[in-house]
């Protein structure tokens, strides 16, 4: 059936607004699996896999090339502090160090002060205790405007 | 009707295993993560912690046992440990974990060998206690896996 030059011009324009809306991309920098599945589950729950794309790294090492190789930037990265080859503390230095400035929230178990202090200062913007669940991400998400 | 009463004891086990202090929080936070398109991703993340236990248990006891003692290797080990453990709201063993950390940090082997001790029997308690709880849920079956039931 023949349709009206509006009534395609209507169809169409979900779709194209679908394809112009930008896919939030969210860097989850994580050494265990265990970790990464719960927070995988989180992201989904949070509404991470809609407008989200959530890429990992296995460690800071392979979090910095990702950034450095990225075709577009992230919106966020979620960095743990202990990991093999590249820690997160070091990782965040690197990233910031090539000028990037997406922010880094660090997600770790050792969340005494000290702790804290020390990811901020190599460069995080944000800190919250491990392990992730649907409403700290959530919060993360609302707090950089990304949600 | 013996659904009513399998659900009945799951409810009863569950609230157990918060009031004896095995299980926190965080238990309940991944039941919630669980639905129809994932009905066994609390019990499946639950298998992931003692799949990777059993592995650093063995790692941690190796590392107590070496000469001279590595206080920073076996923090580290541990450390993952607790973190692992977090992730599914087992409380008494992060608890025994964060003793036995400070046992690292006055370099303590003894303290540390003792604290050892406990946890392992933790972990053994814990995971009987799961099993038993996930084989009355499977009873139930898929209708409760998929619903959070809260403490």
């Amino acid at each position: 059936m023949r349709q009206s030059g509006s009534a395609i011009e209507l169809k169409q324009l979900p779709r194209l607004s679908l394809m112009a809306r930008k896919m939030i991309r969210v860097l989850l920098v994580e050494d265990e699996k265990i970790h990464r599945v719960v927070a995988r589950a989180a992201a989904k729950a949070a509404g991470v896999n809609d407008d989200y794309v959530l890429d990992e790294a296995e460690n800071g090492a392979a979090a910095v090339q990702r950034v450095r190789e990225a075709a577009a930037p992230y919106d966020l990265i979620l960095m743990d502090k202990q990991m093999p080859v590249l820690d997160g503390h070091e990782a965040t230095r690197r990233i910031r160090a090539m000028g990037v400035t997406t922010p880094v929230v660090a997600v770790s178990s050792d969340v005494l002060p000290a702790d804290v202090e020390a990811f901020i200062s190599a460069g995080a913007d944000d800190f919250t205790p491990k392990p992730l669940s649907k409403e700290k991400l959530g919060n993360i998400l609302a707090k950089f405007g990304l949600a | 009707m013996e659904y009513s009463n399998l659900r009945r004891q799951t409810i009863f086990m569950k609230k157990n295993l918060f009031d004896q202090g095995f299980l926190d929080e965080q238990f309940n936070q991944l039941e919630e993560l669980q639905d129809e398109s994932s009905p066994n991703f609390v019990e499946e993340v639950v298998d992931l912690f003692f799949k990777d236990s059993s592995r650093l248990l063995t790692n941690i006891e190796q590392a107590i046992d070496k000469y001279p003692q590595d206080f920073y290797r076996l923090d580290s080990l541990v450390h993952q440990f607790k973190g692992s453990g977090s992730s599914i709201g087992a409380l008494r063993v992060k608890n025994e974990c964060s003793v036995f950390k400070a046992h690292c940090n006055d370099r303590s082997l003894e303290g540390c060998r003792r604290s050892f001790q406990k946890i392992k029997r933790e972990h053994a308690t814990l995971k009987q206690k799961l099993e038993s709880y996930f084989q009355l849920l499977r009873q139930v079956g898929p209708r409760e896996h998929a619903v959070s039931s809260r403490k």
